[in-house]
């Protein structure tokens, strides 16, 4: 509950930050909502270090061509206590693309890949801009769980860590006594 | 023995083994484990998946043996001239080739031995993720390139001029010009440009050829053919300037 309350805390956010004056936002509230988007999550099991790829949809059910969209992805860490957007250039994600021209009754699909690398609850949405419109249409969140995977091992780093330097300062000190 | 295998081993009982190599190789081990230890303390880095910091710890690894040939190779010919050994070196039976290649060779088992070295760093970091067999060996043939290359050239220069602090200069002013450009980052040498630079310089191609073989996976035989064939382009063209100037060595 309190990972779709922040949720849809997120998708408000993306909207209201849309900055429009209160002329375009009546222009825009009298259009009507002509494009859908949806972005559909990789299946489960994830884990860190996987790179999975995320299946955007894009439709235009208006009667007119749209032409330059701009779909871009969005991330927001929803780990209880730990509630923040995410960003997308650690986890090696292409954020945007471009849709030249939709026509009406068409389905574009568009896949991006992202490398997991922290665990944790997270949701993900795609957001069209329409130069038309001064309206950004957001998919619903996508919401998926990342399970920890032990990276660097530190049972395995600190005993080389240490005793190689021990080990080769003994060796040194031992040919700088057998030299004396 | 031959007189290659024997200034060889000359170089090596007086620098490899000896209290002034151990301590080089003792600093290597300590940058090694600063690292390994920063993997571990550091809260950002240990999220990085294994690959990344194999690929991480094997360009740290590169830097310090070409960083191991500017010395030495500084040390070559224009440390011998400061110690006034050189005399002895050249009257020696051994050519100025024998003598190059011999220190050349020296340097080979410097690089050698920092690798033994690196091969716990490389299984503590990476054994939990993948490509970490094809990383020690990419590793191997880059760092045993880049060796042959920076070797060549800086014992080149030790031959030429008059000092080890100018050799040492110029040597690290050539690392600084190799080493430079990488430390940039990949997004910035993504323009045309910033390619061209990358295939012009052999650090650059190496470090290329590891994050394609350690992080894409690109494993496959014939994959690294063209980099690999790229930096024997310039192994070929370091030991020729070698070549050249160990034909007349000065006093």
């Amino acid at each position: 509950m309190r990972r779709m309350l922040t949720g849809l805390l997120f998708i408000c956010c993306c909207t209201v930050f849309s900055a429009a004056t209160p002329a375009q936002v009546e222009a825009a509230a009298n259009q009507p909502v002509n494009i859908s988007v949806f972005l559909q999550a990789p299946d489960p099991p994830l884990q860190m270090g996987d790179l999975p790829v995320f299946k955007g949809e894009v439709t235009n059910h208006g009667s007119s061509v749209l032409k330059s969209l701009v779909v871009y992805l969005s991330l927001v860490s929803l780990q209880p206590g730990q509630e923040h957007p995410v960003d997308l250039e650690d986890w090696s994600a292409q954020k945007a693309i471009r849709i030249d021209q939709l026509a009406p009754g068409q389905t574009i699909f568009q896949e991006w890949k992202m490398r997991l690398i922290k665990s944790g609850s997270f949701g993900a949405a795609l957001t069209i801009v329409n130069p038309a419109s001064d309206q950004p249409q957001i998919s619903p969140l996508a919401l998926f769980d990342i399970n920890p995977k032990p990276t660097v091992l530190a049972g395995r780093i600190l005993p080389v860590a240490v005793g190689i330097p021990l080990l080769l300062a003994g060796l040194f000190f031992l040919i700088w006594r057998s030299r004396r | 023995m031959s007189k290659v295998a024997t200034v060889a081993f000359k170089e090596c009982r007086e620098d490899v083994f000896a209290v002034r190599g151990m301590g080089l190789y003792l600093t290597a081990s300590l940058v090694l484990s600063a690292f390994g230890l920063l993997l571990v303390g550091n809260t950002e880095l240990s999220l990085l998946d294994n690959a990344q910091a194999v690929y991480m710890m094997a360009g740290i690894i590169l830097a310090l043996a070409a960083l191991i040939a500017v010395v030495r190779g500084s040390d070559g010919f224009a440390g011998e001239r400061d110690r006034e050994t050189l005399e002895a070196l050249l009257i020696s039976p051994a050519s100025g080739e024998d003598l190059a290649l011999g220190k050349l060779t020296a340097l080979m088992v410097s690089w050698l031995l920092l690798y033994l070295l690196a091969v716990p760093y490389l299984w503590a970091v990476g054994s939990a993720g993948q490509n970490l067999s094809a990383a020690l060996l990419y590793l191997f043939l880059a760092g045993t390139i880049l060796m042959t290359i920076f070797g060549a050239l800086v014992l080149s220069l030790s031959a030429r001029v008059k000092s080890f602090k100018s050799a040492m200069s110029a040597g690290l002013i050539l690392f600084l010009f190799a080493a430079a450009p990488v430390a940039l980052g990949p997004s910035l040498r993504q323009s045309f440009i910033g390619r061209v630079l990358d295939w012009l310089n052999p650090f650059a191609v190496a470090m290329n050829m590891l994050d394609a073989v350690i992080i894409d996976s690109q494993t496959g035989p014939g994959r690294q053919l063209l980099p690999l064939m790229i930096l024997a382009g310039y192994v070929a063209v370091a030991v020729w300037i070698l070549w050249l100037s160990s034909r007349r060595i000065e006093l």
